[in-house]
């Protein structure tokens, strides 16, 4: 086949969807912090979210912190320095209670959220769902018969004016201020995110849905998530976010945190598709206790630099802990994603499975720490990472650090590297396939082992992204 | 030679003055070195080229050069010299002292191939040194050291091997330490032209058995097209020895390298050994064998660069853990842009036989071409017990059973050397650290 | 009696789950006896235990093996003693040679101080590996690693051969297994029956029986011996099948 037909062919492809998040609304904005970071601006957050002095307290010292700490730029990427903290807005919002119904939304945000399709989705397989619209939640409800079992789903500023006495006890623990530098931000200026409780024994079969969105330029978003399973409770909660593309960098640091008590489980599903000029520098950590269970699914297409390395801290007896993850890096792109599982108790298990696909000129980077000390016994891991290189100037690399002492603890970690076979797209384009097609189909089948781990709705999602991306990335 | 402390000024003056015999490119390395060793801080924890390190708890000056072996201890270390009978030529050396020289034949000796001690060969052969002699830079965390090593180092086989010329049997060098708190500098360089054939042996001994001591060793390779160069290292020091070895080698056109590492002795051992395929076709395998018992750590980093496309690398790096032991690997395969068609391995098991020892690994890749195959795993765990349960139902021991696993366990390594007197020797030197 | 296995009310259980109720079984030398049952009614695990394995928890019962009752002894004792398992799933060791590790458990049976005849082993190796027309390759390869499912058992039987047993347990040796492999297997096995050796055949399927014709069949059901009889038992059960055997027991 002649290069021009494939051209051809690809044109014809359609490309109803590639800027599905790419607009945004002019829109007035009843509340903003300003331009820049200082103690003014925090003290504008906690003034206008109406909260107590503690957290007042806990956000200035958090903006120390942050100050105090270097650029992690002796291991991580220099494109971290292009961050300017001086231009950008912390808090913006048009009020600070989401509405229960849609109808009560403004216009532009409901129209915002309408065409990215979240009220459809509500409607077909959500137990609840939140919808934060750059600093606060402007949309939250669940189904009614959760809230009678005594689930609390809602914003995190209203779960922490609603119910402090659980928000306090968990909010920090599993990623103190001082973690890093982007949890410090992320202290100091946090705003929207989901709080979520589950009762002992409760088990949420739909999902529990969170959308973020930005809107702003110039804007960061710096949600902060705590999701809190009692004993033997069970959730699934997915996020999903988007972001138009601006001409200037935007900030998105979040914080998330889970507490898996005795015996629950919690699977948190991520599918970030930020427009790629957004610094999405997220920490994600989890505590595990006896016989729990928490999975992170992460799915990182966009963003034009992504660190993020969710956590299980396993710190119960039989407690287990996995990270499926894949990355997307197209031009532009960086992907620095991976895992961390802390074993703290024995016969704990972990599990981290990893694919990154490189297109064009993107980078994807797989970092991963397992640790396992030398009184534990009987502890697993399992890591596999696998590398997928489109063009011949994309990047991958692979750094995990692995730590094994103790008895009976064992740990194997494999990555490899490998490239679409042109023998592969040859054999498909024989059978009619164009490139492009070929292509996309080849890499699902890179990912096709672990998307089967996904809830439907997003296997689906996530094949409509990857084909998505893959078109017009080859030739 | 003078003698006194490693750290101190005055000494290097000496020492250059002692060796004023030397290129004047030498002495201007030398020197530039040994600023550079001064103006290094020592390494730290927090560097992530020494991530799971412990800290390094020692004065340079607590090291010294020491006088010539005297006429007994040279009869003692020449007659332990032996690993391998089958040597063509043999250099052993006590303290940075060429004590004893077996010397190649003439035959191979007319064909031009050099094999001689670094001091005799910088005098003989500097300008054809000159391009190859303290060239490689250090970048896997041991700056300080090698920077040392080249400042005071006059000690190691320089082995050269003209173009077309096959050196079929081994050569062995033998670098002893007999004095207490005794600091060596070996230096190993091999150089293969085109299409030449070398083995080399180097084995790192102490004759003492407990009595402290310091080495900063460096090893060089040049395989140049078509060369076949095989490296063996047996490092044996006793467990009071702190030692430091910095290996470079450069493969070019369709050249092959094999370096096989053999390691067992010193309180603590920093391996650093970094591999460049330099021009299409080259090819190289590293491999590494380590017991660790008592409170030894053995630290090594690795770098496999591939600078030029089909280039194939391969390394194996095996650790078993007893007592309270600790092994560190840290190893980093590089694809350069251009380099497709690589093929590169990298795999680290580590075993532990006691629950206080400590395992750590860190695999990496840096992969920028697309059309290559590169993989690393790296798996840590016990002796399987359902291995175990299988041996000892055909009546094997239970000790007996783990013993054999282990060597099981060592065998792809051993298997790799490709003389069985060697195998063997290197079999009873595993043996001899365990008490199984 | 004391020249046989002699199982008495043996009861056995993984993690509190029960598998072995009162099982009860005698082995003489001399004979051959068949050992048949679906999946999971406790045949694999009932070689486990009689070889020592300590995953399995037994409650009470005895096994006595030419009277020695070796419940609580370890694996290798058991070995020595005379009793010899071959692998459903045989291990793969790596590094460890066929010919190191047959003769580590042979130098293992010699009384200290006793010298080992090498060229006499090596011999008597090569002997056996061509009755059982394997390469002699093998014999430097590790064991079982990278073997087909036919090498492994082959190996297991050669181990047998030269290990001289006083009882055999094989334990599914025909699974996975061509019926090419099952002939020379099964020759190896009848080539070693005499009237000082017991063996107990455990098999899913009769056809092994074609080829090792027993004195006697078991049938196991739900953790014990339900039916006993002669090799005919066996054909029985293969046309009417297992559920033969439980209706069987629901009448009963």
């Amino acid at each position: 086949m002649s290069e021009q037909a494939i051209m051809t062919e690809e044109e014809t492809v359609t490309t109803i969807d590639t800027e599905k998040g790419n607009f945004s609304y002019d829109t007035n904005y009843e509340y903003d912090a300003g331009i820049g970071l200082n103690e003014d601006v925090i003290n504008y957050i906690v003034d206008v979210k109406d909260e107590d002095d503690w957290v007042r307290n806990f956000r200035l010292k958090a903006l120390n912190v942050f100050n105090r700490k270097d650029m992690p730029t002796h291991w991580a990427t220099k494109d971290l320095e292009n961050i300017d903290f001086d231009v950008i807005r912390y808090y913006l919002s048009k009020g600070q209670t989401p509405s229960r119904s849609w109808d009560d939304v403004p216009d532009e945000v409901k129209e915002t959220f309408e065409r990215l399709g979240i009220p459809e989705q509500e409607r077909k397989f959500l137990a609840g769902v939140e919808a934060q619209f750059d600093s606060e939640a402007s949309y939250s409800r669940m189904k009614e018969d959760l809230e009678k079992e005594g689930v609390i789903f809602v914003g995190s500023t209203e779960g922490l004016k609603e119910h402090p006495e659980i928000f306090r006890k968990f909010f920090g623990k599993v990623i103190p201020t001082n973690d890093n530098k982007f949890a410090a931000l992320n202290s100091a200026v946090f705003s929207g995110g989901s709080f979520i409780y589950v009762p002992p024994g409760v088990k949420v079969s739909q999902p529990l849905q969170a959308y973020f969105r930005i809107n702003a330029e110039n804007f960061g978003q710096f949600e902060r998530t705590l999701i809190i399973a009692d004993e033997g409770a069970e959730l699934t909660y997915m996020e999903g976010c988007t972001a138009p593309k601006f001409e200037t960098a935007t900030l998105h640091s979040a914080v998330v945190e889970l507490v898996a008590l005795k015996n629950a489980k919690i699977q948190y599903i991520t599918v970030q598709n930020w427009s790629n000029n957004v610094f999405n520098l997220v920490t994600k950590r989890a505590i595990a206790e006896e016989g729990a269970e928490v999975k992170w699914i992460d799915c990182n297409i966009g963003s034009r630099l992504t660190m993020k390395y969710p956590g299980v801290v396993l710190n119960g007896e039989g407690a287990r802990g996995e990270v499926l993850s894949i990355a997307l890096a197209n031009d532009g792109q960086h992907q620095d994603t991976g895992a961390k599982m802390i074993h703290r108790a024995n016969n704990t298990s972990s599990n981290i499975i990893s694919k990154s696909i490189s297109i064009g000129e993107g980078r994807s980077t797989y970092r991963g720490q397992v640790h396992i000390p030398d009184h534990l016994k009987n502890c697993k891991n399992n890591t596999e990472c696998d590398a997928l290189l489109i063009n011949t100037n994309s990047r991958t690399d692979t750094f995990p650090a692995i730590t094994v002492r103790g008895d009976g603890n064992s740990v194997q970690h494999e990555a490899s590297v490998s490239k679409v076979s042109a023998e592969q797209i040859f054999y498909m384009m024989q059978r009619g396939l164009s490139e492009g097609e070929a292509m996309s189909l080849s890499v699902n089948g890179f990912v096709n082992d672990l998307v089967k781990y996904f809830p439907m709705e997003y296997s689906v999602e996530l094949k409509r992204l990857i084909d998505l991306e893959m078109e017009g990335s080859v030739g | 030679m003078p003698i006194g402390p490693i750290g101190d000024n005055g000494l290097f003056d000496q020492f250059i003055a002692s060796h004023s015999g030397e290129n004047a490119w030498i002495e201007k390395r030398r020197k530039a070195a040994w600023n550079q060793f001064h103006e290094l801080p020592m390494p730290r924890k927090k560097d992530e080229s020494w991530r799971f390190a412990s800290r390094l708890a020692f004065e340079f000056n607590d090291f010294k050069l020491v006088e010539q072996p005297d006429a007994t201890t040279i009869g003692k270390v020449v007659e332990r010299s032996n690993l391998n009978s089958s040597a063509l030529a043999r250099l052993v050396f006590a303290d940075n002292y060429l004590v004893h020289e077996d010397p190649l034949s003439m035959d191979l000796q007319t064909k031009g191939v050099v094999f001689e001690s670094f001091d005799q060969a910088v005098q003989k052969h500097g300008g054809l040194l000159e391009q190859y002699l303290f060239r490689e830079e250090a970048h896997l965390g041991s700056e300080k050291f090698v920077a040392l090593n080249t400042a005071l180092s006059n000690c190691g086989g320089v082995v050269y091997v003209p173009k077309g010329v096959v050196v079929d049997q081994p050569l062995l060098v033998y670098h002893w330490a007999t004095k207490e708190n005794v600091a060596v500098f070996p230096h190993t360089l091999i150089i293969a032209e085109e299409g030449a054939s070398v083995n080399v042996i180097d084995v790192y001994q102490s004759l003492d058995s407990d009595a402290p001591a310091f080495c900063a060793a460096s090893g060089n390779i040049y395989a140049e097209a078509n060369a076949q160069v095989m490296r063996k290292c047996v490092q044996n020091w006793n467990q009071s020895t702190i030692s430091f070895q910095n290996d470079a080698t450069a493969v070019k056109k369709d050249g092959v390298t094999k370096t096989l590492a053999v390691n067992l002795g010193s309180k603590r051992a920093r391996f650093e050994n970094q591999v460049r395929m330099a021009e299409p076709g080259s090819h190289a395998t590293l491999y590494s064998l380590t017991v660790a018992q008592g409170d030894q750590e053995f630290d090594q980093r690795t770098y496999q660069s591939h600078d030029a496309p089909n280039a194939v690398s391969d390394l194996l790096y095996k650790n078993a853990l007893l007592d309270n032991s600790r092994t560190i690997f840290s190893g980093m395969i590089n694809v350069a842009k251009d380099a497709q068609h690589t093929d590169a391995y990298q795999t680290n098991r580590n075993l532990l036989l006691s629950p206080e020892a400590d395992a750590n690994s860190l695999p990496g890749l840096e992969i920028q071409a697309n059309d290559v195959k590169c993989s690393h795993g790296a798996t840590t765990g016990q002796l399987d017990p359902d291995e175990l349960f299988y041996m000892m139902q055909r009546g094997i021991h239970k000790r007996t059973a783990q013993q054999l696993m282990v060597f099981g366990f060592f065998e792809e390594v051993i298997e790799k050397f490709d003389n069985e007197e060697i195998k063997n020797n290197v079999r009873e030197l595993v043996q001899s650290k365990f008490h199984l | 009696m004391s020249n046989q296995i002699e199982i008495k009310n043996l009861n056995v259980s993984i993690a509190d789950k029960p598998i072995l109720k009162d099982f009860s079984l005698e082995l003489p030398r001399g004979e051959v006896h068949a050992l048949m049952g679906p999946n999971g009614t406790g045949k694999s695990t009932l070689a486990k235990v009689i070889a020592g394995h300590e995953d399995y928890e037994v409650e009470s019962g005895e096994i006595l093996v030419d009277g020695t009752n070796i419940l609580g002894m370890e694996p290798d004792e058991i070995g020595r003693l005379g009793v010899f398992l071959a692998f459903q799933y045989p291990m793969e060791i790596p590094g460890v040679t066929i010919a190191n590790f047959i003769r580590a458990a042979l130098q293992a049976r010699q009384e200290e101080g006793e010298n080992f005849d090498a060229p006499a082993y090596y011999r008597e190796l090569y002997d056996k590996m061509d009755l059982l027309k394997m390469d002699r390759k093998f014999t430097s390869r590790s064991i079982n690693e990278g073997f087909s499912g036919g090498e492994k058992k082959r190996c297991e039987i050669l181990q047998m051969a030269m290990l001289n047993p006083t009882y055999g347990i094989m334990d599914e040796t025909d699974s996975g297994l061509d019926i090419d492999a099952l002939k020379i297997v099964s020759n190896g096995v009848n080539l070693m029956r005499n009237e000082n050796r017991g063996i107990l055949v455990i098999t899913h399927y009769q056809r092994l029986l074609d080829y090792i014709i027993p004195d006697k069949v078991h049938v196991m059901w739900d953790g014990k011996i339900v039916k006993t009889g002669d090799k005919e038992l066996a054909k029985e059960l293969e046309a009417k099948g297992y559920n033969w055997v439980k209706n069987e027991l629901a009448v009963a």
